[in-house]
């Protein structure tokens, strides 16, 4: 008999043949037991360009090209290790200061262990991720060790050793193994390996072995702005060297365990979603779930517990006698919780006094409401599936910083204030606080304890001082999450060598010129908003010998420069849009393609993706073609300038008239379009103007809407619907469209019964045509701006429109409820517009003038980029409003101005009117209104707040009212906004 | 988890610490069985799989019946099939244990995968076997699968060669296969991706894949699988490799072979006359 078994050592790889084994659970909660082979080398270079050892061995790809080694041969060092060092950080150190490892004054030369690697992979996706970027980054030389793979620094785990402990053990291991390597260099200065870690049950092992080692907090003190690093190590590991006292005995109740909340959402006891912070009342929360059609109310501090905006979280509904109608009024944290003292939380009850008595007046009021359909269904937050903290900008409460001049590295505890009303206050403990005090910074939220009354953080970076330009505007950047920093290299290494003096081939034989119509003789225009430097759209018209009309429409043909699945296509993947703020333009792509190349600037010859259509008397389609041509426009008009030259008659050139017939044409779609019940919607759009040079606002103008404005307008959204229709044939499954989902009925019910009650007028929701219809019928014969001010309203109802991918909905959920069109897409925008781009990509495709690139046609990469472009999108409008809504404040700045105001919406203690003029809205509370408060009554059906004692007013929804608008700086806050007063109601 | 697949351009490791070209370490056995007339076990990594030959041997009335139903699987092989009076007809059975993967489920025999490995090898040995030296008769291959670690097919079809030689059944030369892979995805659709040789079932689940088989030294492909989406200007690359790893497998199959013959004439089992035309100890 021959056994199977085989002898040891017959094999000259067993000794280097290791076996990982690990346990993980499936998301159906199965367990299983994975054995994956490890095989040990001893080619892993160091990387240390000190090191020719390594070098002569290294490995090298498929094309036998080596990687680079990273680790400088003269790295920086510190008074500890004069001869410079490399850092090997563990763990801990990342998850507790990843920032510190962001920054740009030190930090270089950095070994980032693979145990570390996947450990940090394990706690922290976002934090990997971070760390992985850092690693690609060329200036900042961090470099990935694979210990686990190289037989020297391999570690076994022993019996009843915790994983912890081997890995601890694994980072000795590899510091150990760096020390004598590089010693086998003899270099002159040999670096020191410092260990970084915050575990002291490690850095002790460390120094037993004779390991240099340091905790984050000694090594940071020893850089020379080590006060200001000092700050961004997270507060958790501050605590454990004494930090907040903490209290006695826990302010929020406990977590449910992961496994209760998933058995409790499965079995449909508990709820899970997103959880939204009311703009109008910090201690009121909504969630929407499947299970019911209105969103669940969290009210309070205790039942909030501990969750902040965006979170995604498991909630409990309450008995039905705690069911509440949601708030009618106004609270907002910095009024409540002026004088609470950041360093102490002495306070015992933990709900503050004044805090219950707002809440109480709350119940007694809505159990007067007699409507028993009012009540909403309330919840308690029960645990946490996914924090969504981000950075948050905000500054510092200068009354809780203490006013003695800080004495030398004292640790001092302060409020952050968040930009975000609905983030709340985030303390953090700093030794830097007079020089903080007045700026904008931006922050981390590290946890939120259950003993801790408020979130902790800690410090990123100062932005700068308050109200300074540069630092607003990139406060609002980072608030929005948008991607501002320049282009790496990489991206404008894809750009055409020839720069600005890139022509269009001269010879047709080139192969840019290949399937590419020539356009260049037709009498092409561009009509945008004055200044505009990124022209993505051409047009032109003639008529035909048969009677009908050849209308094109020519779009900048971006997707000829940007090549799929490079880094510039990967970065404006990610970046997803150009951000419009009042003084900047955030680029998608880099400014030679945006503004010079792509852009269909006047008199030159650039390439197009044209769109031509043969449309009859009443612009309908005879026939529509797709191609990719040269053209050259013939000028850039302003909407100003088109319609004057339209309008002028003794102008009857060819161009003209092409505009002329343009222009009724896109009239008759407008119609056919309105027909078909497209909604004309509303948010009030307004202008900054500038000064020229120190480009200061001066003034602000509600934009004006020109004959020409709805003429592009129109031939867009017809083009948009000619390619989605293409696309969508060509790639059933994969084409990139956008929809507009019909707002649930319930959307508009408030609406409804406040137009009901009011002015008798009835909104129908059952159809957009209908909606359409009876929004028209919204009139005040006296008051034209009323029907503009319902729009907004209802706009506001609505749901948003949003990308995706043709095989994630079935084709009646295509459609765009806002512009009546089955179909739609966004085609007519490539420079500033990534979703266009993949239009391109896939319209080409589908007229053969390229082959399909796998990146356009992967439903799982398209269905990424659709959520990231989404987001993207919606976070671009929000970042262009705000920056309107700072530049208001601004031109407001030492003006007094008496401005109509119409009331949007009412609560008990106060309402908010819209300023037609400047687009804006402000809050008036009862309390700025007379001094003592004055006494009031709040009718929820009739929607009427009537006051009554010193200064008695009845203030009705939709009420045209005066206000007085000037720009007012909140000493406590320090925070410029635009604070409005009743003159006249 | 630990780390996946996009970690390889960080120091070109793959995520068992492998090098792009690299094979698993291949460990197999001749003639493990006693009984048997041909047998091998075979390791490619985790990956362990048995083989056993039967005969060539007279047709047994049930495999005919299958032969003809073509129900079990192989045995359906067209032209080759037991009725034919000039060739032997050939068998392959293949068994996954239900151990042998992480989650333990059950492949009947019906398994539309497992029916199509039996076909693919079926078909490679039809083309290679010299079957016309044995008409009427059957040979009959039952592979057991009892670990599975990725290159599944490739390991089934080593093993095949090795209980075939062992069972002294003519080919005309070594049938020995492994899979080659791309270091990025399909959708990734980066232009600088290496091409991987011999993939664990980890890299079989987030990277495209092939499997082939050649003859002998030659670049003659005996079997070429690739189920995965991949770019056309990859997929020569991977070939190549692919290829490439066949020599080197068939390199370590021949010095089985080679170590088992010498060990058999040494003990005696085999005369050493019967074997002068070939040199042992090269």
């Amino acid at each position: 008999m021959t056994s199977l078994k085989r002898p040891q050592g017959s094999d000259q790889l067993a000794h280097n043949i290791s076996n990982k084994v690990y346990v993980r659970s499936t998301r159906s909660g199965k367990v299983q037991k994975i054995v994956r082979e490890v095989y040990l080398r001893t080619d892993i270079p160091c990387s240390s360009n000190l090191c020719r050892a390594c070098l002569s061995q290294a490995p090298r790809n498929a094309v036998n090209q080596a990687l680079p080694f990273v680790l400088s041969a003269r790295p920086a060092g510190t008074k500890s290790y004069p001869q410079g060092h490399y850092l090997v950080p563990d763990t801990n150190a990342l998850l507790n200061a990843m920032d510190l490892f962001e920054q740009s004054s030190s930090f270089y030369d950095v070994i980032i262990l693979q145990t570390v690697l996947e450990e940090l992979k394990n706690r922290s996706l976002p934090l990997y991720n971070r760390l992985v970027g850092l690693t690609k980054s060329e200036d900042k030389r961090f470099y990935v060790f694979f210990n686990e793979f190289r037989l020297e620094t391999y570690v076994n785990r022993e019996a009843n050793e915790t994983v912890n402990d081997r890995n601890d053990r694994a980072v000795r291991q590899a510091v150990k193994w760096y020390g004598e390597h590089l010693a086998l260099t003899k270099a002159a200065r040999v670096p020191a390996v410092v260990m970084l870690s915050d575990d002291r049950e490690n850095l002790r092992k460390a120094r037993e072995q004779g390991l240099q080692a340091s905790s984050l907090a000694d090594y940071v003190s020893e850089l020379e702005d080590g006060d200001r690093l000092l700050d961004m190590i997270a507060e958790s590991q501050l605590q454990a060297q004494g930090g907040f006292k903490p209290s006695t005995q826990p302010l929020y109740p406990e977590y449910y365990t992961s496994s209760r909340m998933i058995t409790g959402v499965k079995a449909g006891l508990l709820h899970q979603g997103i959880f939204n912070v009311s703009p109008y009342n910090y201690l009121e929360g909504s969630i929407k779930v499947p299970a019911f059609p209105k969103p669940l109310l969290i009210l309070g501090r205790e039942n909030i517990n501990r969750s902040i905006d965006g979170d995604v979280v498991v909630v409990e509904l309450l008995p039905q006698d705690q069911w509440k109608s949601p708030s009618t009024k106004i609270i907002e944290e910095d009024t409540i919780t002026k004088n609470e003292n950041a360093d102490t939380e002495e306070r015992q009850d933990f709900i503050s006094d004044k805090e219950r008595k707002a809440l109480q007046e709350e119940v007694k009021r809505t159990q007067k409401a007699t409507g028993e359909n009012q009540l909403q269904p309330t919840a308690k937050v029960v645990g946490v599936v996914k924090r969504n903290w981000r950075q948050y900008v905000g500054h510092i409460d200068p009354s809780t910083a203490s006013k003695a001049p800080s004495q030398g590295r004292r640790l001092d505890s302060v409020f952050l204030i968040p930009m975000d009303k609905k983030i709340p206050k985030i303390r953090l403990r700093t030794r830097q606080v007079s020089e903080l005090l007045g700026k904008r910074l931006l922050v981390t939220v590290d946890s939120w304890d259950r003993d801790s009354r408020h979130p902790v953080g800690h410090l990123v970076r100062s932005l700068g001082e308050l109200e300074t330009k540069a630092a607003e505007t990139e406060a609002l950047l980072l608030e929005w999450d948008v991607q501002y920093r320049p282009f790496p290299k990489t991206v404008l290494d894809c750009l055409p060598k020839e720069g600005h003096d890139w022509r269009v081939p001269e010879s047709k034989e080139d192969p840019g010129w290949r399937d590419r119509e020539d356009l260049r003789d037709l009498l092409i225009c561009s009509i945008d908003p004055p200044g505009c430097q990124d022209i993505d759209d051409a047009l032109h018209a003639r008529l035909l010998p048969n009677g009908n009309y050849e209308v094109g429409v020519h779009i900048a043909d971006v997707s000829h420069f940007v090549k799929p699945a490079n880094a510039m296509d990967t970065e404006a993947s990610i970046r997803g849009t150009t951000v419009y703020l009042v003084d900047k333009r955030i680029d998608m792509l880099p400014m030679l393609l945006g503004t010079d190349l792509c852009s269909l600037k006047p008199y030159v010859e650039r390439f197009a993706f044209t769109v031509i259509w043969e449309l009859d008397e009443n612009a309908d389609i005879v026939n529509v073609r797709f191609t990719k041509s040269v053209i050259k426009s013939r000028e850039a008009f302003s909407y100003e300038q088109a319609q004057l030259r339209i309008d002028d008659a003794s102008q009857q050139d060819d161009l003209t008239k092409g505009m002329r017939m343009l222009l009724m044409l896109s009239k008759k779609l407008k119609k056919k379009r309105m027909d078909a019940g497209a909604l004309s919607l509303s948010s009030p759009e307004i202008k900054v103007h500038m000064e020229s040079e120190s480009s200061d606002p001066i003034d602000v103008k509600t934009k004006e809407l020109l004959d020409t404005n709805s003429l592009v307008e129109e031939f867009m959204l017809f083009a948009n619907v000619s390619v989605a229709a293409k696309i969508y044939e060509a790639f059933p499954q994969t084409a990139i469209l956008r929809r507009h989902a019909a707002p649930p009925k319930t959307n508009f019910d408030e609406l409804a019964d406040q137009l009901r009650i009011k002015r008798g007028l009835e909104l129908r929701t059952d159809s957009s045509k209908a909606l359409a219809d009876s929004l028209d019928k919204c009139v005040d014969p006296k008051e034209p701006f009323f029907n503009t001010l319902v729009r907004i309203m209802a706009t506001r109802c609505m749901m948003s429109a949003e990308y995706f991918c043709s095989g994630t909905q079935a084709y009646p959920e295509f459609r765009h409820y806002g512009l009546a069109s089955e179909i739609y897409t966004h085609f007519t925008s490539p420079i500033r517009r990534y979703a266009d781009l993949l239009a391109h990509r896939q319209l080409a495709a589908a007229i053969g003038y390229e082959a399909v690139h796998p990146s356009v046609r992967s439903r799982g990469r398209l269905e990424a980029v659709c959520k990231n472009i989404n987001v993207r999108h919606r976070n671009a409008q929000m970042a262009g409003r705000a920056s309107i809504a700072y530049y208001v404040g601004q031109a407001l700045k030492g003006k007094v101005a008496e401005e109509e105001a119409f009331v949007m919406k009412i609560f008990s203690n106060g309402f908010v009117v819209l300023v037609p003029r400047f687009g804006i809205e402000g809050l008036i509370r009862l309390r700025d209104l007379a001094e003592p408060e004055p006494e009031s009554e709040y009718d929820a059906e009739t929607y009427t707040l009537t006051t009554k004692g010193e200064r008695s007013v009845r203030v009705e929804l939709f009420q045209k009212v005066v206000v007085r608008v000037h720009d007012d700086k909140d000493e406590r806050t320090g925070k410029r906004g635009v604070k409005m007063e009743l003159v006249s109601a | 988890m630990p780390l996946d697949t996009s970690t390889y351009s960080l120091a070109l490791l793959r995520i068992d610490g492998r090098r792009w070209n690299d094979l698993r370490r291949l460990h197999a056995q001749v003639h493990t069985q006693e009984a048997a007339d041909g047998s091998s076990y075979l390791e490619m990594g985790h990956t362990k799989v048995m083989c056993v030959v039967t005969g060539p041997a007279e047709p047994q009335a049930g495999q005919q019946k299958r032969g003809t139903t073509g129900g079990g699987g192989a045995a359906a092989g067209g032209a080759l099939g037991a009725g034919q009076k000039d060739a032997a007809s050939i068998v392959v059975n293949v068994v996954v244990a239900g151990f042998s993967s992480v989650d333990r489920k059950r492949r009947g025999r019906n398994d539309r995968r497992i029916q199509e490995m039996e076909i693919t090898i079926q078909k490679a040995l039809a083309a290679n076997l010299h079957t016309h030296l044995f008409p009427h008769s059957t040979i009959t291959v039952s592979l057991h699968v009892l670990s599975q670690d990725g290159s599944l097919l490739a390991a089934l079809i080593n093993a095949t060669t090795l209980a075939l030689i062992d069972a002294g059944i003519p080919m005309t030369d070594y049938i020995t296969a492994c899979t080659a892979g791309s270091t990025s995805s399909y959708a990734a659709g980066d232009d600088s991706a290496d091409p991987l040789l011999d993939l664990n079932t980890q890299e079989e689940q987030e990277l495209p894949f092939l499997t082939v088989a050649t003859l002998g030294d030659s670049d003659k492909v005996a079997v070429l699988v690739c189920e995965s989406r991949v770019q056309v200007s990859r997929l020569e690359g991977m070939l190549v490799v692919g290829v490439d790893g066949c020599r080197q497998v068939r390199r370590l199959l021949d010095g089985i072979v080679r170590a088992k013959g010498s060990k058999m004439i040494k003990e005696g089992v085999v005369q050493r006359s019967d074997v002068m035309a070939v040199s042992l100890e090269e």
